[in-house]
């Protein structure tokens, strides 16, 4: 768990870089600190492993103050990923992966056998990969290396700073279903920075929106950022596609038509899975010359979706929420 | 394969060239010249030049790289531009005015010369090495504190190793013109085989004026040879 206290962080005279941020991770979750550039982002993040001291306030994790560790100490038992990677281009993949195990005094043996683990784990080949320098490497590849060299020693907090900024877009795209996939088996408490709101509402369990001057403007799930931005910035931010953008984090259970109402009654048309999200549903509407789609779990027809339906699931309003554990400390809930 | 050719190659042929030297130099020379140029007295001229440009040249390593990595440590930044200044003003005036200097103060002989070679070498050795540290990708040095690197893991793991191959140039153009202005200092009384264009110079002999010369020319190949391979060697271990 990752909470902020207050922290402020100022460069000489005017405006903060940060303004008394206040917000918790929970432990096992994705925070994403996303915002357009000059919102203290980077800032925030760099608190976490002290490599940015804040000017007033405090950063704790598991309640403990960051600035009560020696900061070598503390950034070995913290992963971190850079935009630009940051591989040491003088070492291997394999040196590079071990840097914070070698830190720590590992012997050879174990090092070696994490090594291997962790290019198992982001999909590059021990036995190909170990032993190539990152100049041989394409930009996903190292993304990849920085990645698991940043998971090395197991840390249970991840800071990442645009860590797919410096890939194409279709790389860029597969590294962010890694992520997830490897987030859903680590449940690692992640920091991650980003510019991009698509990126951020992909990734994150909580979005946390920061305006210029270091202002936390929201914080909250994706879904409620969307369906209730609460400041004009983040309306504005969130951008007018958010209408669409709802649509993929809503699933079609959570529109059904009302039972007993006309359509539920006269269900005909296509049909969609339960999980499948109204953007899903949306494309067979349309496609379809009926008013509804019928939304079938297995081969039970759950009911049906109309216009009207989804429209009121859109004023309804959040959709699924992360966890069960949301006790709404900070933030618009 | 190519580059393992070229480590024989070089020193070979620079070797067979020096005998040849000597072979020519010996061969119809009256008496006076080969007093000079017997085989004895080639090697102590010759050990004398490589001793004042070694010990120059390691001095100034010793000096410069220090001061290097100093001036490019975030809180004595502001060192750089003065020691850049001091080292700039070292090559500039020119050396024999450096080695008069100093003959004022230590008087004649090896030190004296020794400091003249040096003060002239260090602006090489500094300026790569800051050049060196500074082409380093902040990137890659943020990325090693972030990992949890103490500074000097840094300097050592990261800085050094991906600034060698600029430093190892600069320690390059420190010892070969070192060797070549070595055969100034002669005029210090420290020898070396300056001594021997002087004295063919003085008595118009050219037979001792052209083998000081060539001696000299191949002795900075030579050496040029050495710390390019010295350089390669060390480079290839960094891990």
């Amino acid at each position: 768990m990752i909470r902020y206290e207050e922290a402020t962080k100022r460069y000489g005279a005017g405006p903060p870089a940060l303004d008394r941020l206040s917000l918790e991770v929970p432990a096992g979750e994705t925070c994403v600190l996303v915002g357009p550039s000059g919102g203290g982002k980077t800032t925030a993040l760099k608190l976490v492993n002290r490599l940015v001291e804040p000017t007033s306030g405090r950063v704790l994790i598991e309640g403990r103050d960051v600035a009560s560790t020696d900061p070598v100490t503390l950034r070995r038992g913290i992963g971190y990923v850079i935009q630009q990677v940051g591989l040491f281009p003088h070492l291997d993949v394999a040196a590079n992966v071990a840097t914070v195990p070698r830190l720590l005094g590992w012997d050879r043996r174990r090092i070696d056998a994490r090594v291997d683990e962790l290019l198992d784990l982001v999909g590059l080949e021990p036995a190909t990969y170990r032993r190539r320098r990152p100049e041989e490497l394409s930009g996903g590849q190292r993304q990849r290396v920085g990645v698991a060299r940043a998971l090395a020693a197991d840390p249970p907090v991840l800071l990442m700073d645009e860590p797919f900024g410096a890939v194409d877009p279709v790389t860029r795209a597969r590294l962010q279903d890694e992520f997830i996939a490897l987030q859903r088996r680590l449940r690692r408490t992640v920091l991650l920075v980003t510019h991009d709101i698509d990126e951020a509402l992909r990734l994150g369990d909580r979005l946390a929106v920061l305006a210029a001057g270091g202002r936390l403007e929201q914080y909250g799930t994706p879904a409620e950022v969307l369906a209730r931005p609460a400041t004009p910035f983040v309306a504005d931010f969130v951008g007018a596609g958010r209408t669409l953008r709802r649509l993929d984090l809503l699933s079609a259970a959570d529109a059904l038509a009302p039972a007993g109402s006309a359509p539920a009654a006269g269900g005909d048309g296509p049909a969609v899975a339960a999980g499948a999200t109204l953007a899903d549903v949306m494309t067979a509407l349309l496609t379809t010359e009926g008013p509804s789609v019928r939304v079938v779990d297995a081969d039970a027809v759950l009911g049906v979706v109309t216009i009207d339906s989804i429209r009121a699931a859109l004023r309804r309003g959040t959709g699924p929420q992360p966890d069960a554990a949301v006790d709404g400390e900070a933030g618009v809930t | 394969m190519k580059r393992w050719l070229r480590f024989v190659v070089t020193p070979v042929a620079l070797a067979a060239a020096a005998a040849a030297v000597v072979v020519w130099a010996q061969h119809g020379a009256d008496g006076a010249e080969l007093a000079v140029l017997r085989t004895g007295r080639l090697w102590v001229r010759t050990r004398e030049h490589v001793a004042l440009s070694a010990v120059s040249t390691l001095l100034a390593v010793a000096a410069a790289v220090p001061a290097g990595v100093a001036a490019t440590r975030p809180r004595l930044r502001r060192l750089a531009p003065p020691l850049l200044f001091v080292a700039n003003v070292g090559q500039s005036v020119p050396t024999i005015a450096v080695l008069a200097l100093a003959f004022s103060v230590t008087g004649i002989g090896f030190r004296t010369a020794v400091i003249g070679l040096w003060a002239y070498s260090l602006l090489p050795v500094l300026r790569n090495t800051v050049a060196g540290l500074a082409g380093v990708d902040p990137a890659v040095t943020e990325a090693a504190r972030g990992m949890g690197m103490s500074p000097g893991q840094v300097l050592r793991r990261v800085e050094l190793p991906l600034a060698w191959p600029v430093m190892a140039a600069g320690v390059r153009t420190a010892a070969v013109v070192n060797v070549g202005t070595a055969a100034l200092a002669t005029f210090v009384g420290a020898g070396g085989l300056g001594a021997l264009i002087t004295v063919g110079l003085d008595n118009q002999r050219d037979r001792i004026l052209y083998t000081g010369a060539a001696l000299t020319a191949l002795l900075a190949l030579g050496v040029d040879w050495a710390v390019a391979a010295l350089a390669e060697a060390t480079g290839r271990g960094t891990r």
